[in-house]
């Protein structure tokens, strides 16, 4: 049955471009916080020139994803997992960018490494490389049980960016001159509760392809996560 | 919950001692569109023709069990198969217009029911063209022979000649087989348009015709029902791999 052959081998070339593409960023974000940490410009630099890179296997996934809906009038699993495909990369490319959009500011951060750590920001930016990690491996995976990881952490990281963005409003309020730099810490923190957003919006696309429930918008108590 | 209109349990049918159906139990709504898919030899032709006793013609036919329309029990001694025929039409495959006019291929029917009044059978023939969506493309050349027209417009001919007998349900063995992606669609969205006032159970082997017009799709396999479910979660998210591997084109 050639046809499906024909199928079976886009389908297959799907899979290993979105899990370059995750591969991509998952790297793009490790090396934004490294360069955050370490306030490396060098590195900072890497990662805002390698986003075209990022940028081109979108546009490839897109297309694919495409092609595939035109061609091969796709159902069931495969349908689901080429929805899944579009968003997860979608999603994917916006991390992207953010991971970039912190490499941008780490210049304006050069003598308040200290300030960072104190305010709790270094270790977030940690969490969130573990996360995208876990992303990552989820995508490779497809293992339910990992998503449910992600879901809590997420909730983890999310929580902390807000208490973050308290403390540094304190901060400002206290001492007018540290309000450039407080400002651009406070964009960063944003950055990287965003990245958290999206690491769940994957985690739910996987879950969607797995077994055809949709849990975006639903609160995942631990015992509904638990179920998943 | 909508009205059940046919209702099958524990049914079996046999032809002579080759067992083509086995255990099919199954509601078919009121007013929707019922998609029987599978592959070719898996029983569902069969399984419609027992819905307006087709079946009867074939001698070594055997058939256990319960179709029940409107509750009632189709095979029971009392019933008489021309008034059930008349109830439940048929249209198939291939589209087989009388070597008539247009007009008297939907006139006849009615007649042999006893309707002879002109006027009232001009307004059956108009009727049924029009509901058949074949209307406009036929008033001026009612009484042609019907062998002139196209495939497309044939097969809809054939519709209205079904509906001039004002059946309730409407069997449809790939009725948009043999026709262009023009006329194909021209009859699935007849069907969809039909169902307001008829239910109609429909055999296709096209899927995404399957997905595109009917409500609910059953999947047979070797005689079985394999699933049987709302056709949006079919094409969805299957419960049976075996449906998964047949709509996804996975088979054997």
């Amino acid at each position: 049955m050639e046809k499906y052959r024909i199928f079976d081998n886009e389908l297959e070339k799907l899979v290993e471009r979105v899990l370059k593409m995750s591969n991509l960023v998952q790297e793009q974000v490790s090396n934004a916080i490294l360069a955050l940490n370490n306030c490396d410009l060098d590195l900072a630099n890497h990662v805002i020139e390698n986003d075209h890179k990022v940028d081109k296997l979108d546009v490839k996934i897109d297309k694919l994803c495409q092609k595939i809906f035109a061609l091969q009038q796709p159902v069931a699993t495969d349908l689901r997992y080429i929805i899944s495909s579009l968003k997860i990369n979608n999603d994917l490319e916006r991390i992207g960018d953010h991971a970039v959009n912190i490499a941008k500011r780490i210049d304006s951060l050069s003598d308040y490494t200290n300030f960072c750590n104190e305010l709790g920001v270094t270790e977030i930016a940690n969490q969130i490389v573990m996360l995208t990690k876990d992303v990552d491996q989820l995508i490779k995976t497809q293992q339910p049980i990992l998503a449910n990881d992600i879901f809590q952490n997420a909730r983890t990281i999310k929580d902390s960016c807000h208490k973050i963005s308290e403390k540094i409003i304190e901060e400002m309020m206290q001492q007018k001159e540290v309000i450039v730099v407080a400002t651009n810490i406070m964009i960063i923190v944003n950055l990287l509760e965003r990245i958290a957003a999206y690491s769940t919006n994957i985690a739910e696309s996987i879950i969607f392809v797995i077994d055809g429930k949709i849990v975006k918008h639903k609160k995942k108590t631990d015992e509904q996560s638990n179920n998943l | 919950m909508k009205n059940i209109k046919i209702h099958t349990e524990n049914m079996y049918l046999y032809y002579g001692s080759k067992m083509a159906l086995n255990n099919i139990s199954i509601d078919i709504p009121e007013n929707k569109v019922t998609a029987l898919i599978g592959p070719s030899g898996c029983g569902k032709s069969t399984f419609l023709r027992s819905l307006n006793r087709m079946n009867d013609l074939i001698d070594s036919v055997k058939i256990e069990g319960n179709i029940l329309l409107d509750g009632i029990n189709i095979y029971d001694k009392n019933i008489d198969v021309v008034s059930l025929r008349k109830k439940v039409g048929m249209v198939f495959q291939k589209s087989n217009p009388f070597a008539k006019s247009i007009y008297e291929n939907i006139a006849y029917g009615p007649r042999i029911n006893g309707i002879n009044n002109k006027s009232e059978l001009n307004d059956i023939v108009e009727k049924s063209l029009r509901n058949a969506a074949i209307w406009d493309e036929a008033k001026d050349r009612l009484h042609d022979s019907a062998l002139g027209l196209s495939g497309g417009q044939q097969q809809r001919l054939c519709i209205a000649r079904t509906l001039a007998v004002n059946p309730e349900i409407i069997l449809m063995d790939e009725p948009a087989s043999a026709l262009d992606p023009i006329s194909t669609s021209k009859i699935e969205e007849l069907i969809v348009q039909l169902k307001e006032n008829y239910t109609i159970v429909i055999v296709t082997h096209n899927m995404q015709q399957a997905a595109r017009i009917s409500d609910n799709t059953a999947f047979f396999y070797l005689g079985e029902l394999i699933e049987y479910n709302k056709t949006k979660k079919i094409y969805t998210n299957p419960d049976k791999k075996q449906t998964e591997d047949y709509i996804s084109g996975r088979f054997g």
